[in-house]
């Protein structure tokens, strides 16, 4: 196989996997409650941030801040549901997508003005260092934050199907009535779901943060990749999420590579109106149309 | 008491459409006549939302789109094919209707969170192909983000002022028409129950992409305008999300579905940009932020629509 081509894979599968670990969050949260939470690349900016601040001052390692920016983002989301979204849980739905439009505003703008529009990036010692493999170049960042994705979006699948909070969270999202007859508490579930969505979503921010550009204004651009991921994966189905993030990764990389990176931008965005167009429930087919 | 109310509001609204036909003569500022050129401008393209948002229920996040769209045809019309302003801007207006009958029949078959972001795919998705098509097929069509520029027109403000009137005129008499018609009944009827609408026999389809294409059509023509103004259009301009999200909060803070609405959010948050000038820019944001989380949570019906359930009106 041509060398360039398998390198596209490759950067594609890379590329996805990280795709796959901040969408996977995004479709809990829109499964569970059927909110879609527009402020979702804010988490990942927050997430980001964590680590460079973290990284500024105390020297540590993104990877070892990872967990810091994964409490600090549970709790921020368990506030924001607990007091802010659960009050319109009970109004149409599109209430809850302009409220957390209003959030994506608020927070990114308040960050642009505490930290200001500039770009800002962390240099390790193995940034930009890549593992040559078979002839292939394989930046070290990147991979280490694939296998990381990879065990994130297995590690929140394992906590929904293993555990009791996990069971709830389920049993909610199939029938909240009946999961309250059953004892489940409704409010507070909502808000374990939504910080759980954020933590993952607030680490995968961490993580990506050696090798992308960090500003306040980050976050959009992430929103839209999370739509699309999830679209293509199926809504409210967490293993679709890898799939979705891998099949664009290579789509938009297969793009970039062989035409330009601006026509691989436009290419998601016909992507993904074309899945909804044709087959909202995802590729495999198991997401909800809510 | 109802029908009386709805006739003064009536009376009041030609009035005020009446009266300013005049405002151009009267005001002696040129800044002064941009802002409310600027007011009236963003009243109708609120409305545009309105008209099918507003009034259906479903939440559009790519309205910009026609306007984008209705910018580059005229553009194009007027540059390379040498076509006055107002056969251009007719066609600006066609075409966006076109389109928007193109994508309507597919999308509008979706709901809720599907049809809000598959309308913003399509037009993330036209700005990304109007600013790579050239590049991509070796053309020189859309000119992507060089931009095109428009000849001047040598006209002053007050031509634009009297360019855009008549448009917001048109989409507020729409929105008399749906508050008077069945048309309107069965959006209302969509809005509520829209399953309901359907076995009582309402065409939702039908009706639906009448809303849909009708708001098109109007914000196609706020596009040509506007790039006639301004002479010189880039993709990431006419096809900003931001103008969008500015529709979007200007009817919801008036009220969606409502005929006074986007008439109130809009003038409210233009004066208030408007105000806060180009420094603030974040400041505003944060504070457009914070309005949107209050007034769903307080008062998820708008000014006016919170108006209309306290004091039992209907027409307005």
């Amino acid at each position: 196989m041509d060398a360039v081509l398998v390198q596209a894979i490759i950067n594609g599968l890379l590329l996805g996997g990280v795709y796959a670990a901040y969408s996977a969050g995004f479709s809990l949260i829109f499964g569970v409650m059927g909110v879609v939470n527009l402020a979702h690349g804010e988490l990942i900016m927050l997430g980001a941030f964590t680590s460079y601040w973290l990284f500024q001052f105390f020297n540590l390692d993104p990877y070892f801040s990872a967990p810091f920016a994964m409490v600090f983002l549970f709790s921020f989301g368990y506030l924001v549901q607990r007091f802010i979204l659960n009050r319109v849980m009970g109004l149409p739905h599109i209430m809850s997508y302009i409220l957390t439009f209003g959030l994506h505003l608020m927070v990114a703008n308040i960050a642009i003005k505490i930290w200001t529009h500039d770009f800002r990036s962390i240099t390790t010692s193995y940034s930009g260092a890549n593992a040559a493999i078979l002839g292939l170049n394989i930046p070290y960042a990147r991979l280490i934050t694939f296998v990381v994705a990879l065990f994130v979006t297995w590690g929140l699948w394992f906590f929904l199907m293993k555990t009791e909070t996990g069971r709830a969270i389920r049993a909610t999202a199939q029938d909240k009535e009946v999961a309250r007859l059953m004892g489940v508490d409704i409010r507070n579930i909502y808000a374990v779901t939504f910080g759980l969505g954020a933590a993952i979503t607030g680490l995968s921010g961490a993580v990506i943060s050696p090798f992308v550009i960090i500003s306040p204004e980050m976050g959009l651009e992430y929103t839209i990749i999370a739509f699309c991921v999830v679209v293509l994966g199926g809504m409210g189905y967490i293993p679709g999420a890898l799939v979705g993030g891998l099949t664009l990764g290579v789509a938009q990389s297969l793009a970039a590579t062989y035409l330009n990176a601006g026509v691989s931008v436009a290419i998601t965005f016909i992507i993904l109106f074309m899945m909804l167009v044709i087959r909202p429930t995802g590729i495999l087919g198991k997401g909800n149309i809510a | 008491m109802n029908s009386k109310a709805d006739r003064i509001i009536l009376i009041l609204f030609l009035l005020v459409s009446a009266g300013l036909f005049f405002v151009p003569g009267f005001v002696e500022s040129e800044y002064v006549l941009r802002l409310i050129t600027m007011v009236i401008f963003w009243v109708g393209i609120a409305g545009c939302w309105n008209i099918m948002s507003g009034y259906t229920g479903y939440i559009d996040f790519g309205p910009v789109v026609y306007f984008g769209i209705g910018s580059y045809v005229n553009a194009i019309a007027m540059t390379k094919y040498s076509l006055a302003f107002f056969p251009s801007l007719f066609l600006s207006g066609v075409l966006s209707a076109v389109v928007a009958l193109i994508i309507g029949i597919p999308t509008l078959r979706l709901k809720g969170a599907y049809f809000a972001i598959a309308t913003f795919a399509f037009a993330e998705a036209m700005k990304q192909i109007t600013l790579e098509f050239d590049r991509t097929f070796k053309v020189s069509f859309f000119q992507g983000s060089d931009g095109i520029t428009l000849p001047i027109s040598g006209y002053d403000n007050a031509f634009f002022f009297y360019c855009i009137l008549p448009v917001t005129f048109l989409v507020m008499l729409t929105h008399y028409f749906i508050e008077h018609s069945k048309f309107g009944y069965g959006l209302k009827a969509i809005k509520e129950a829209e399953v309901g609408a359907e076995i009582s026999g309402v065409n939702t389809t039908a009706i639906k992409l009448r809303a849909y294409i009708t708001s098109a059509f109007f914000l196609g023509l706020f596009g040509a305008i506007e790039a006639y103004w301004i002479t010189y259009i880039t993709p990431s301009e006419v096809f900003n999300v931001q103008k969008t999200v500015q529709m979007v909060i200007m009817t919801l803070l008036g009220g969606m579905g409502t005929f006074l609405g986007p008439i109130v959010g809009a003038t409210f948050l233009t004066l208030l940009s408007e105000s806060l000038g180009t420094r603030f820019v974040e400041y505003y944001l944060i504070m457009i932020g914070a309005i949107i989380i209050v007034a769903i949570l307080i008062m998820p019906s708008g000014i006016i629509g919170t108006l209309k359930i306290r004091k039992r009106l209907r027409f307005i």
